[in-house]
């Protein structure tokens, strides 16, 4: 049964990251290749509140939300200059200078050895030590993060960010600050990417760099795009998908010699079929371009 | 507005030189000029995606919407500050919002909206949603007024190209725009709704009071609408007067020689 929650407190982080790269990559139109370093940063800021300083979960979590979403908006100021491409590439350099400061940085980070010991939350006197128990705590997070992003997008604030996404031009010239909503969506985004990093780190109790790589970046897109961007409901069924077809493909009898590599490459058919016969994401209503 | 002695050389073109004109409220200025002549520059230059080289470009106090009843300067301004002082532009290739509904489209264009700013939507909520009302139904009637009200829930995208462009109008309408600079309004667009369009831009400047600038290459549509039309080649304007007049100008038969 243990093993049943695991997977469900799993997709419930992919929710959560693959609901705030929506923000950037489905509403504001901003194809975003550092999500994992937020991810990555909120794990490791409330990790090392709580293992180097004792801090308690909560506190942490809060710190380590406002501490990676005041990093998101730094690193905002230059990325949303660019566009198509080179924004692409610049969220790709910022995801390869985090994941080298969390892999060198030795005396803060304890570079590849990464953390250990990181206690699971204890709130209001009750410890959440159990694996159902943590799922609970990581559904209210996510129902959070939902009725957060739902907020924000069926707002005039998600509308203007999804005209900013249509034609930038011509959201300028009906006198909207263009850079303000697209780099308001990018901070928020990586605030609650950070969210689900507190989640993780307190969940896995060790974390290390090499959760937090480009790779992983890459899989949370997949989230997002497979589910259907721009839409509230896609990265849901995106991160159901995503975490429970590897799972799945246990059940199916093979060699076991070739087993792993089989069940990679039906996974990766199965990705490149749904993109060939449903572009626009399963629950999308348009292709992302 | 006012537009005060432009100039813009790209390089050792020149696009605009000493360009003067004057586009008074409730009446439609047509710009028409063959191609190279400048119009194009001379609306970047007005929508502040480019800025001349020297010159003026000043909203006088009728087509100024803050109401102070003073001359205000709006070169250099970036473009969505000039969009705020009520100058809208219709691009020539619309520009339209395609996954937003023709309604949601309007709506964008509205200005002074709190729940632009994500803080407010999470903690003003009911001051969002009290202007965010207003908001809908202004977007409503201006799409009504462009008569596309059966229309406001079909993504842009599924609206023909002449219809895209109502929307495009009724978005400058809900953002207040008093100067309305129109890129060939009409291009593109077929027969029927080529009348349409004409008819509303006459309504915009007659009824409405707001400075109608259009630039066109087709001369049936300055005959029809135009109220004061300057011809441009080379950069300068050449002739100014009434449409009767500018078309039976010289100079104006040797651009358009099937006329």
């Amino acid at each position: 049964m243990n093993y049943v929650f695991h997977i469900f407190t799993i997709i419930s982080l992919y929710v959560i990251l693959g609901l705030s790269l929506n923000l950037t990559v489905g509403y504001g139109g901003m194809l975003s290749l550092c999500h994992a370093a937020f991810y990555g940063m909120g794990a490791y800021a409330s990790a090392l509140l709580m293992v180097n300083a004792g801090w308690p979960f909560l506190p942490s979590f809060a710190i380590a939300v406002i501490v990676v979403g005041m990093l998101a908006y730094l690193i905002s100021i230059p990325s949303v200059r660019f566009h198509g491409d080179f924004f692409v590439l610049a969220t790709l350099g910022f995801q390869i200078i985090i994941f080298s400061i969390l892999y060198n940085w030795v005396t803060v980070t304890k570079g590849p050895y990464g953390i250990a010991d990181i206690p699971r939350p204890r709130l209001w006197g009750l410890s959440i030590a159990s694996t159902p128990a943590f799922f609970v705590l990581s559904l209210v997070v996510t129902l959070g993060v939902w009725g957060l992003t739902r907020r924000l997008v069926k707002s005039p604030y998600g509308r203007t960010l999804e005209a900013v996404r249509d034609d930038e031009l011509a959201a300028l010239a009906l006198g909207k600050d263009v850079i303000h909503f697209k780099r308001s969506a990018f901070c928020i985004a990586g605030s609650l990417a950070a969210a689900a990093g507190v989640l993780f780190a307190s969940y896995a109790r060790s974390i290390d760099p090499t959760s937090f790589t480009l790779d992983e970046s890459v899989f949370i897109l997949c989230v997002v795009i497979i589910g259907g961007a721009g839409n509230m409901k896609g990265p849901i069924i995106g991160a159901v998908i995503l975490v429970s077809l590897p799972e799945l493909l246990r059940l199916v009898p093979m060699p076991d010699a070739v087993a792993a590599n089989m069940r990679q490459g039906i996974y990766g058919l199965l990705l490149v079929l749904l993109m060939r016969f449903r572009p626009q994401g399963i629950a999308g209503k348009y292709a992302s371009d | 507005m006012e537009i005060d002695s432009l100039n813009k050389r790209f390089g050792g073109v020149v696009a605009l030189d000493d360009v003067t004109l004057d586009f008074p409220a409730g009446v439609v200025t047509a710009i028409i000029g063959p191609n190279g002549a400048g119009k194009t520059t001379l609306f970047n230059v007005i929508a502040g995606f480019l800025k001349p080289d020297s010159g003026s470009v000043a909203l006088l106090p009728d087509s100024d919407t803050d109401g102070s009843g003073r001359r205000f300067d709006i070169i250099g301004l970036p473009p969505n500050l000039i969009a705020l002082r009520g100058v809208g532009v219709l691009f020539q290739d619309i520009r339209i919002f395609k996954r937003l509904s023709g309604l949601e489209n309007v709506a964008v264009g509205a200005k002074n909206q709190p729940g632009e700013k994500p803080l407010n939507c999470l903690f003003q909520p009911a001051r969002v949603m009290a202007r965010e009302k207003e908001v809908i139904e202004k977007a409503r009637q201006y799409l009504d007024y462009v008569g596309l009200a059966d229309k406001a829930h079909l993504w842009a995208e599924q609206l023909s190209y002449g219809q895209q462009k109502l929307v495009a109008i009724a978005r400058l309408l809900a953002g207040d725009a008093k100067v309305l600079l129109l890129d060939e309004p009409t291009s593109g667009v077929d027969p029927d709704m080529v009348g349409k369009l004409l008819a509303l831009i006459q309504r915009l400047a007659d009824t409405d009071g707001r400075a109608v600038i259009i630039i066109e290459h087709n001369l049936n549509v300055v005959k029809r609408v135009g109220d004061w039309v300057y011809l441009m080649a080379g950069g300068c304007i050449e002739v100014f007067g009434k449409p009767e007049e500018v078309l039976r100008d010289s100079t104006l038969r040797e651009m358009f020689p099937t006329l």
